[in-house]
């Protein structure tokens, strides 16, 4: 008790809160800013500036995020997010991404909305919205007769919808400078340009089944329709997939189809009637399931491309190349037949054109002109992951070639090989973090075994137990001793990083990703990756826990299965099948050894299970659910909110939340009781403007407190957490009678046992009680702030015995930031409208400001741009002062915590060599001095005397 | 050297002349006048007397008993006129807590109790058969007075917030009320 006290006292005394250090970046927090999984057709290689020779990897992912990674050591340059401009479109709109040598603009697409972006920092050029219609797609417009490489160039976007539209975009505006528009019905589905037109390829439906492809070609200048012709390709073509490709802003562009049995391949050379069929000579004897088409994209390169074939376990490809004043495709060579997976990448130089293969033991360089391997490398073992796509640069220096290649692999992440070797990997399967945890090492696993048994024992047994277990303990003496130099020089030298590590402060963090994979993130080194694992059997799961054991982590599955992982190696220990659907797990921790029931969609939980408690849920049609642990039949009680209103988010505090001091002593020393429960829930409910925020007890199911809010918008964020004995929540409230305010609220309500200092209520000193029989009902204060922005999630600071002041951590999702407020500013109690008393003042309450501002300072994320976060989690430590943070949801982004200062911490501005000098110096001095000192006192007795 | 036993050193020589007696005058020199002012008899005389009278003719009883009653009650109200001046300057002080505050209030406390313990010890030299039961009345006003100093100080103390009166002062030994029920949730 007077350890917390003094360490309560000591925590209030340092200020509550200040900013990290410059040196502390990258030290006690580590960031991986994440893109996603690139997608195919929207990832190049492009030089941003047309005097620079650098060139800068783009990608557009398949979460929508565009983004700038510098080839060299796959950091990020810039991103945006194109989701946030876009409206919620209907999920699988695809997203485009087209950029053109020599310009600084690249152009977006996603789903209704248009961009254009400074290739260099990623500042927006223009953007345009096309409300209920959807870009299919989308090229820059490369006209010969324009003057010498103008700074812009426009855009032709097709469109589909009601009527599929051409437009021909401004490159500096964005403005429509002409639109073509086809109301025949037709599916559009590519458009291409030439030097001299653009052509429109559509799918017409035929009278019987299948397609037929129309082309129409498009005056580049007015829009006008030139000619059109349609291509007899029904029996062929039965969706808009069965077009294998259509060769876009290339010298010869070209439609490929094959036939359904896979059997011949057909092209036509866009703006000629004529349709080659070519033979698919597959000896393989299995059946193709993939033919892709790499084509250069440059108007001066060489018309020549490939076609790719894959089976089940082969792959091959052919080159074709296309006669310009004929018009006619000739097979040139083929490259040959190899067994596992390939992937091929086409690159140009100037107009020559090279081709990239990519196997799992090598990458090799072909021309487009002639089969010679121009350069061969193989990779590093082991084996590398198959790779879905890739791009390449390929720079020829006389006869030898230098290639990279970015490969997208399936595992989701971007790996960049140069030469064969690997040179960065982003782990972009991140960015679709599902869930989260810290492992529990178990090294202590076997002390605290060891413990429990001499526990166990008579008095004596024990005591011989542990006099032998310190006798087997002594055989580490030697190595002990051998390490203590090492130990005391590394102390005195480096920086307090390694020296913590034995207080939990280094602790890996598993992530469970939405593609199945496993992750194991190293928090001393930066978050780098120490493994991964591909967990599911699928290639997605729906992760709704990970719970810890020591050494251990259990993934849960939504389909009842679980995956146990062993946490140093990623080893799966054991698995269990697939039972029900669940929709959340939870965790009885009666015992000793905690309990895990799955909770079903309805709210049911899975088993009943032997014990006291109670289990509360959601159930998918809008109540909480209360049940016996004994009883999974009937519900102890249900929960509805009001008629209109549903519940999106309930919440109750964290299951490691002590409480420091029960009570709040004010400034004339009497006690406000703080009302504790463990058994509280904070429900969200909201209707079509109304929000209302429910406390629940969790035992009886009633209703402790409720707070309604007119006027809200329920389509932004509503974010609520719960701790100790408060709740906040915000949302954005509009102006419904003339005292409201308008604009992002933040509201912290407190909870206390009675209104009157000194009182417990009417429980009064009780020990315990049952909230069946009797259960009071809390005194709340309140008090609202407006905040700058949203919050989109709301968590707060652990620690381990809750002495330190906590923080309201609030995921900022408008400045990607997290930002950590102290509760103390967020004190309900704040004096409105006066000054503080004296007595107030010594309580550390100040002037109640209706504005609160988010002060530097309280950024954890500082300066780090961390965006798309959803969750944020937070576990003590063994440092009372330290708490630690990790958010996932789009980027990962972890930290330390120190809400009160790192008061148990010698901080760096301590030199233990220093204080080592001083006591060897004041040694030293010792030692001289004491002779000089005797023989001076001999001395004056003899002279005295004499 | 210092094992040998040393030789004590000779005593200086005005010792050794005071130690030693007086010659004797000799004729010649009893015969001369002792100089103006030097009365050597008559002071040896007269410190004779009084000493004498002091021991052979002692006062009466009942007088000794009045003086040392008088001076006993002046010891006893001596704290009073401490009180005063240490008010004032427990109230100069302040009531933060800071070494010099501290040493006073460790001062201001530490006077009465030693006072306290010693009370008796005071008293025992004017405690005669005489003067025995009437110095208890005395004693009771020293006590009370070194309690008054005493209070003073436990005033100081409490104003600086450090006696345990209040109830912020116990709520560390007050223990969260353990509810019956325990609830698992699962929000997801």
């Amino acid at each position: 008790m007077w350890l917390q006290a003094t360490l309560l006292l000591l925590a209030s005394c340092v200020p509550s809160s200040l900013a990290i250090y410059a040196d502390e970046v990258n030290h006690v927090d580590y960031h991986h800013a994440l893109l996603g999984f690139p997608s195919a057709q929207s990832t190049f290689f492009l030089k941003p500036s047309p005097s620079s020779n650098a060139s800068l990897l783009y990608t557009l992912s398949e979460k929508s995020l565009l983004g700038a990674v510098n080839p060299k050591d796959g950091s990020l340059v810039w991103r945006q997010n194109l989701s946030r401009s876009a409206l919620p479109a209907d999920g699988n709109a695809h997203t485009l991404l087209r950029a053109s040598e020599g310009t600084n603009a690249l152009v977006s697409a996603a789903g209704d909305y248009l961009s254009s972006w400074t290739a260099l920092d990623g500042k927006l050029i223009w953007e345009n919205w096309f409300v209920d219609e959807t870009v299919a797609d989308l090229e820059l417009l490369e006209l010969e007769d324009a003057s010498a490489s103008p700074p812009t160039k426009d855009t032709v976007a097709l469109f589909g919808g009601k009527a599929a539209v051409v437009r021909r975009l401004d490159g500096d505006s964005g403005k429509t400078k002409w639109e073509h528009l086809d109301e025949s019905g037709d599916i559009p589905i590519q458009i291409s340009s030439s030097s001299t037109e653009v052509f429109y390829v559509s799918l017409q439906s035929s009278a019987r089944k299948g397609y037929r492809i129309k082309v129409t070609s498009l005056d580049p200048l007015t829009g006008q329709q030139n000619q059109q012709q349609v291509l007899s390709s029904e029996s062929d073509v039965s969706s808009a997939d069965s077009v294998l490709f259509v060769g876009a802003n290339t010298a010869a562009p070209l439609i490929t189809w094959a036939d359904q049995s896979r059997k011949a391949l057909k092209v036509n050379v866009i703006g000629t009637k004529q349709v080659h069929t070519f033979d698919i000579e597959n000896t393989s004897g299995e059946s193709i399931s993939s033919i892709t088409i790499h084509a250069p994209k440059k108007l001066e390169s060489l018309p020549h491309f490939l076609v790719h074939y894959e089976t089940d376990s082969t792959t091959w490809a052919e080159v074709y190349h296309i006669d310009l004043k004929s018009a006619s495709v000739s097979k040139a060579y083929e490259l040959p037949r190899l067994e596992g997976w390939s992937v091929f990448s086409t690159s140009n130089k100037d107009a020559n054109v090279y081709f990239t293969r990519i196997t799992q033991s090598e990458t090799t360089v072909v021309s487009s002109a002639s089969h010679g391997i121009l350069g061969r490398w193989t990779h590093q073992a082991p084996p590398m992951e198959q790779a879905l796509h890739s791009v390449s640069e390929v720079v020829a220096r006389g006869d030898t070639v230098a290639v990279r290649s970015a490969a997208a692999l399936i595992s989701g992440d971007w790996q960049l090989i140069r030469n064969g070797q690997t040179e960065w990997t982003r782990y972009e399967a991140l960015a679709g973090a599902l869930a989260a945890a810290w492992v529990e090492e178990d090294i202590q696993e076997d002390l605290a075994h060891q413990l429990q048994v001499e526990g166990h024992e008579t008095l004596y047994g024990a005591y011989m137990h542990r006099v032998k277990r310190h006798a087997r303990d002594l055989q580490h003496l030697p190595e002990w001793l051998k390490e203590l130099p090492k130990r005391i020089l590394t102390s005195i030298l480096t920086d307090e990083v390694s020296n913590l590590d034995g207080f939990g402060i280094v602790r890996p963090v598993v992530v469970a990703t939405e593609n199945g994979r496993v992750y194991s993130l190293d928090a001393g080194n930066h978050g780098a990756v120490s493994w991964k694992v591909k967990a599911a059997e699928t290639e997605s799961w729906n992760v709704k826990a990970i719970l810890t054991q020591p050494g251990s982590a259990t993934i849960y599955v939504d389909d009842g299965s679980s995956v146990t992982l062993d946490v140093t190696s990623g080893e799966v220990l054991n698995r269990s099948p697939a039972t029900v659907k669940i929709r959340s797990v939870a965790v009885a921790s009666d015992g000793t050894t905690p309990v895990t029931v799955g909770i079903q969609e309805n709210g049911v939980p899975t088993e009943s299970v032997d014990g006291q408690g109670f289990f509360v849920t959601l159930s998918d049609d809008g109540s909480v659910l209360g049940w016996f642990a004994r009883d999974n039949q009937n519900p102890a009680w249900q929960f509805r909110p009001a008629p209109g209103e549903k519940i999106i988010h309930a919440t109750a505090r964290p299951p490691h939340d002590p409480i420091a001091s029960i009570g709040k002593v004010l400034g004339d020393r009497s006690v406000l009781y703080k009302y504790i429960s463990p058994n509280l829930a904070l429900i969200t409910a909201v209707g079509d403007n109304s929000a209302t925020f429910y406390l629940l007890d969790a035992i009886s199911g009633r209703i402790l407190h409720t707070s309604a809010h007119q006027g809200v918008d329920t389509t932004q964020p509503i974010a609520s957490v719960i701790s100790e004995n408060w709740f906040a929540y915000s949302f954005w409230g509009d102006v419904v009678d003339p005292t409201d305010a308008k604009g992002y609220q933040l509201v912290i309500s407190e909870l206390y046992e009675s209104s009157i200092p000194n009182d417990r209520g009417p429980l009064d000193s009780a020990s315990n009680y049952s909230s069946i029989t009797d259960l009071p009902l809390p005194h709340v204060i309140a008090q609202a702030f407006l905040i700058p922005e949203p919050i989109s999630h709301m968590a707060v600071t652990q620690t381990r015995q809750g002495i330190t002041v906590r923080h309201l951590l609030c995921t900022l999702p408008f400045s990607n930031a997290i930002v950590g407020i102290p509760r103390p500013v967020l004190d309900a109690r704040r004096p409105v409208g006066r000054d503080p008393t004296s007595l107030e003042a010594e309580e550390g309450l100040f002037k109640y400001n209706p504005f609160l501002q988010f002060e530097g300072k309280w950024f954890l994320t500082h300066s780090r741009d961390v965006a798309g976060i959803k969750t944020v989690l937070s576990t003590p430590t063994l440092l009372e002062s330290t708490s630690l943070i990790f958010a996932f949801g789009g980027d990962i982004f972890a930290t330390r915590a120190t809400p009160s200062q790192s008061f148990d911490v010698l901080g760096k501005g301590f030199s233990k060599l220093q204080l080592l000098m001083t006591i060897v110096a004041l040694s030293i001095g010792v030692a001289v001095l004491a002779p000089m000192v005797r023989k001076k006192q001999i001395n004056q007795i003899w002279k005295a005397s004499s | 050297m210092a094992s040998l036993p040393l030789n004590p050193p000779p005593p200086p020589e005005w010792v050794v002349r005071m130690n030693t007696p007086m010659p004797r005058l000799s004729k010649h020199a009893s015969s001369i006048p002792d100089p103006p002012g030097y009365a050597k008899k008559m002071a040896s005389k007269n410190q004779r007397a009084q000493q004498s009278a002091a021991t052979s003719a002692p006062a009466k009883p009942v007088e000794t008993d009045t003086l040392k009653l008088k001076k006993a009650w002046e010891i006893a109200l001596a704290p009073s006129k401490q009180i005063p001046m240490n008010a004032i300057m427990m109230y100069m002080s302040g009531n933060s807590l800071q070494i010099f505050s501290i040493m006073m209030v460790f001062m201001l406390f530490k006077g009465p109790i030693q006072g306290l313990i010693n009370t008796n010890a005071v008293f025992a030299k004017f405690d005669t058969e005489g003067t025995h039961a009437k110095l208890l009345g005395v004693k009771a006003i020293y006590v009370v007075m070194q309690l008054g100093l005493l209070c003073l100080g436990v005033w100081k103390v409490n104003a600086m917030g450090l006696l345990p009166t209040t109830r912020s002062d116990w709520l560390a030994w007050e223990s969260e009320r353990q509810p019956l029920e325990r609830a698992y949730f699962a929000f997801g």
